[in-house]
């Protein structure tokens, strides 16, 4: 009988033409096949779960955070996730009240090496939290002795049930800098510090883990937040028994946070060290988003936890076309090249002035840009009854593109600039 | 969802759907599921993949999308167009539970026009050293197998009757509903690998394939497709009548020449050839299309795409019908009677299970019959080998490893089963390749 057509055997033809960019990446001196790692989470949890994920292609792992359970207990709360959806499109956040890992250390520690030992070309970072000095301490060295490349230190899982660790830490600069240095004493392996958001300027706690001796800092951790409430019985969700928390949020919504801590850093000159970037993403594009804001890794969870581990092949794929089309030879070359260009608000040029360009070919005539302009904005559209056609009032209009973004034809509204000096301009007079 | 048909497109002859932009793109494969078992999959018979396509686009990875399309399906670019989806990957959808299913040859179309236009890579050309294979067809099947056989580094030579390759995509599908740009790409695309065409090549001699089996082609891919269709004795002795073939063919290379207007035309039969026909007729400017069939609507062999776009050009359905007698002056055909059925039997479609229902006699004005009732496959093919078995009405046979009796002679397509469709023959190609890849590395005759 004739064998089923495989599928895989004809990928590799397609390999063979395909010219495939060099995605690798030096972070902290560690080689990565390719910035695009696992975030410490449920989808690091354990030796087979993490080689799917290197077998479907990802660079690196960061494995669930390892605590010492002789000193706290994890018992994790359930239910402990709850989506944030908008209309139709589902799971646009995802809050969750989840633990650091609740296995075995000596299991997890014996994953590690495990793992280390079947994938020598890829990274592993051991996620760590203490709950005291010699928790940091002994975590540190058990972690570096089963092979760890590196070590990630947990100052920001917002929702620990106990209170002397997560991001209650993570705001306090004197113990991000002595356990960042207890860690640095312990071990010789680099040594990342994960940065909490819930905190107005991530700055003088990235700094304080660089002065305890941190080689790199990752952000964004989840943010603290209440998704939903039942309003049958007043109790936000997850609904634990009776009781919910503000608790880890993560997620395409979060990324536009994430973001911005990222290029805070990266244009910190006093901080100066490589980082790695996490917060909502999906695509190669989300990951192109971070690296021009200057992320030389990568980290995902929430992406994993919707998809799979395989969209892995798509962020590899894409990215790579990405570089060979614009003959960019390794992604250093173009690492941060948007964080330059985010500066002070009051710095901003406003000689530059634009008025909305509607184009009435593409215009489907549902008034939504004219209802925003009218109530949101300087009533500068206006709407033809007749022919169901929105035009722009070039007197009126402030330019603040309102109408383009609430335009269902994504391509329909543009702007142009004007000249203050000439022109009539709504936002100049 | 779907691009609205528009009938003005089909009057010029110009593709009648516009293709999915970006933004159309991206909602599409975002309705997605991205199931876990991509019962889609399972709906291709040319194992195109469509789950990870869309995936693909999905995630961005447009040129990822043409390529898995390109490396999957010789012809995926002719598949985006012609492949019957209701009947195969969107019936198996697992958003049809939910809504209208995943437009998934709108996203095909989409993402090989976006890997044309955004400069993908060339093919890898094959090194053309595990053998030589002929292969009598540059139509869906041969193009197929031709491309799978130059993947596994074979030299291909396809021997095609016509001056140009594509087969039924070529010459005979009407051109508002594929793009010439689809088979073009295809055809560059297999040039690309290596394959070899020599056109205006048609085996007529016994021998010939005979001798290429002596004179280094390791094994033969017979895929010539189908003969010539069906004509019934009804009509034998009338002028103005044809069939389908012979229609779409000059609706296909010429139909600025032909002019139906103010004529009636009757055509037979209900399949996606008699819908093409019938359609081709209203866009050439018939004043009535008549289709007569003995199926009911709902029995109609031709795709509810098809029916639709039927519908939309005003064909009127004689559905559940059968022509009595022909109405003629001289040997010219004026009109037909005809006569509402009903079925002895539930599900046997044939016009011995027909029962005549008194009273429903009607009678048309025709100017012109177009048949298209099936092909008489066969005559010839028996002429291209001396003892090639074949059964009726002259069908190949073929073992379970695609081979016919004659040993190193496979064969594929509307050669081993007639009336099939081209993502069929796709795979039937598809399949050859591996299996003439295993007889030659057994050690062939």
């Amino acid at each position: 009988m004739l064998q089923k057509l495989s599928i895989t055997s004809l990928r590799k033809e397609e390999d063979k033409m395909r010219a495939k960019a060099d995605l690798s990446v030096n972070f902290c001196g560690i080689e990565f096949e390719n910035p695009f790692c696992l975030s410490s989470s449920p989808v690091s949890n354990a030796y087979e779960m993490c080689a799917r994920a290197f077998d479907a292609g990802w660079g690196g792992i960061v494995y669930k955070t390892l605590g010492m359970e002789s000193t706290f207990k994890i018992v994790m709360p359930s239910p402990r996730l709850n989506a944030y959806n908008y209309g139709d499109k589902r799971f646009v956040g995802l809050q969750n009240a989840e633990q650091i890992s609740d296995r075995n250390i000596a299991d997890n520690i014996k994953d590690i090496a495990l793992l280390k030992k079947q994938y020598p070309n890829k990274v592993l970072i051991s996620s760590i939290m203490g709950f005291n000095d010699q928790d940091w301490e002994t975590l540190a060295k058990m972690s570096e002795d089963a092979g760890a490349n590196m070590l990630e230190l947990n100052f920001s899982c917002p929702q620990m049930a106990i209170k002397t660790a997560g991001h209650r830490i993570g705001q306090d600069y004197e113990s991000v800098a002595n356990f960042t240095s207890i860690v640095k004493k312990a071990c010789k392996i680099p040594v990342m510090a994960k940065m909490t958001p819930n905190i107005t300027n991530m700055l003088p706690v990235a700094l304080a883990a660089k002065e305890g001796g941190a080689d790199a800092i990752s952000a964004i951790n989840t943010i603290k937040a209440i998704t939903d409430i039942d309003i049958d019985n007043f109790t936000p969700l997850p609904n634990i028994k009776g009781h919910s928390a503000a608790t880890g949020f993560s997620g395409p919504s979060v990324k536009p946070v994430a973001l911005r801590f990222i290029s805070d850093m990266y244009n910190s000159k006093k901080l100066d060290l490589p980082l790695s970037a996490i917060g909502g993403i999906e695509t190669w594009i989300d990951a192109l988003h971070f690296i021009l804001m200057g992320g030389t890794t990568l980290q995902v969870t929430t992406a994993v936890l919707r998809y799979g581990y395989r969209i892995i092949e798509d962020m590899i794929e894409g990215l790579s076309d990405y570089m060979i089309e614009r003959n960019i030879n390794s992604l250093d070359e173009i690492l941060g090249k948007a964080a330059g260009k985010i500066v002070d608000p009051a710095d901003f040029n406003t000689q530059y002035q634009v008025v909305s360009v509607i184009d009435e070919e593409k215009c489907i005539g549902c008034g939504q840009c004219y209802i925003s302009c009218h109530d949101g904005a300087n009533q500068a559209i206006k709407f033809d009854p007749e022919t169901r056609k929105a035009s722009v009032d070039e007197e009126r209009c402030v330019g603040c593109m309102l109408c383009k973004h609430v335009c269902p034809v994504w391509d329909c509204v543009s702007y142009r600039e004007v000249d203050t000096k000439v022109d009539k301009h709504a936002a100049i007079f | 969802m779907k691009k609205p048909i528009n009938p003005e497109k089909i009057r010029k002859f110009e593709t009648m759907r516009k293709p999915l932009n970006l933004q159309d793109a991206i909602k599409e494969a975002n309705r997605c599921l991205l199931c876990h078992d991509a019962p889609c999959n399972k709906g291709c018979p040319a194992g195109t993949d469509p789950a990870r396509f869309i995936r693909q686009i999905r995630f961005y990875n447009f040129k990822g999308a043409a390529r898995t399309i390109r490396n999957n399906n010789a012809m995926g670019s002719v598949c985006s167009f012609l492949c019957p989806v209701e009947k195969l990957c969107e019936k198996e959808c697992s958003v049809l539970a939910l809504e209208d299913p995943i437009n998934i040859n709108g996203l095909q179309r989409f993402a090989w026009e976006y890997g044309k236009n955004n400069g993908i890579e060339k093919q890898y050309k094959g090194n053309q050293n595990q053998g030589n294979v002929a292969i009598i067809g540059a139509g869906p099947a041969g193009m197929s197998c031709a491309a799978e056989l130059a993947k596994m580094d074979y030299k291909v030579t396809i021997f095609e009757k016509e001056e140009e390759s594509g087969g039924v995509a070529k010459w005979n599908i009407p051109d508002f509903r594929i793009t010439k740009e689809a088979v073009d790409y295809d055809l560059s695309n297999l040039k690309d690998l290596g394959v070899e065409i020599i056109y205006n090549k048609k085996i007529e001699s016994q021998n010939e394939i005979p001798k290429m089996l002596n004179n280094g082609y390791q094994s033969v891919f017979l895929a010539s497709g189908i003969s010539e269709a069906y004509e019934l004795k009804l009509f034998e002795e009338y002028s103005n009548t044809t069939n389908y073939s012979a229609f779409l063919r000059d609706v296909k290379t010429k139909h600025n020449e032909i002019d139906l207007k103010g004529k009636n035309v009757a055509i037979i039969g209900g399949g996606s050839v008699a819908i093409d026909s019938a359609t081709s007729a209203a866009a050439l400017g018939a004043k009535k299309v008549y289709l007569i069939s003995l199926e009911h609507l709902d029995e109609l062999p031709a795709d509810k795409e098809e029916i639709k776009i039927a519908r939309l050009m005003n064909i009127v359905f004689k559905a559940g019908s059968q022509i009595t007698d022909v109405i003629s002056t001289d040997n010219e055909i004026t009109g037909l009677k005809g006569i509402e059925i009903e079925w002895i039997e539930q599900g046997k479609f044939n016009s011995e299970n027909a029962r005549q229902i008194d009273g429903t006699e009607f009678s048309l004005n025709v100017d012109l019959v177009i048949q298209a009732i099936g092909t008489r496959s066969g005559k010839e093919i028996n002429k291209t080998i001396p003892g090639l078995i074949t059964k009726g009405n002259g069908i190949v046979i073929i073992n379970e490893n695609r081979e016919t009796n004659i040993p190193g002679v496979f064969a594929g397509g509307d050669v081993i089963s007639t009336g099939a469709t081209v993502v069929q023959a796709i795979g039937d190609g598809k399949n050859a390749a591996k299996a003439i890849d295993n007889f030659i590395k057994k050690g062939g005759r």
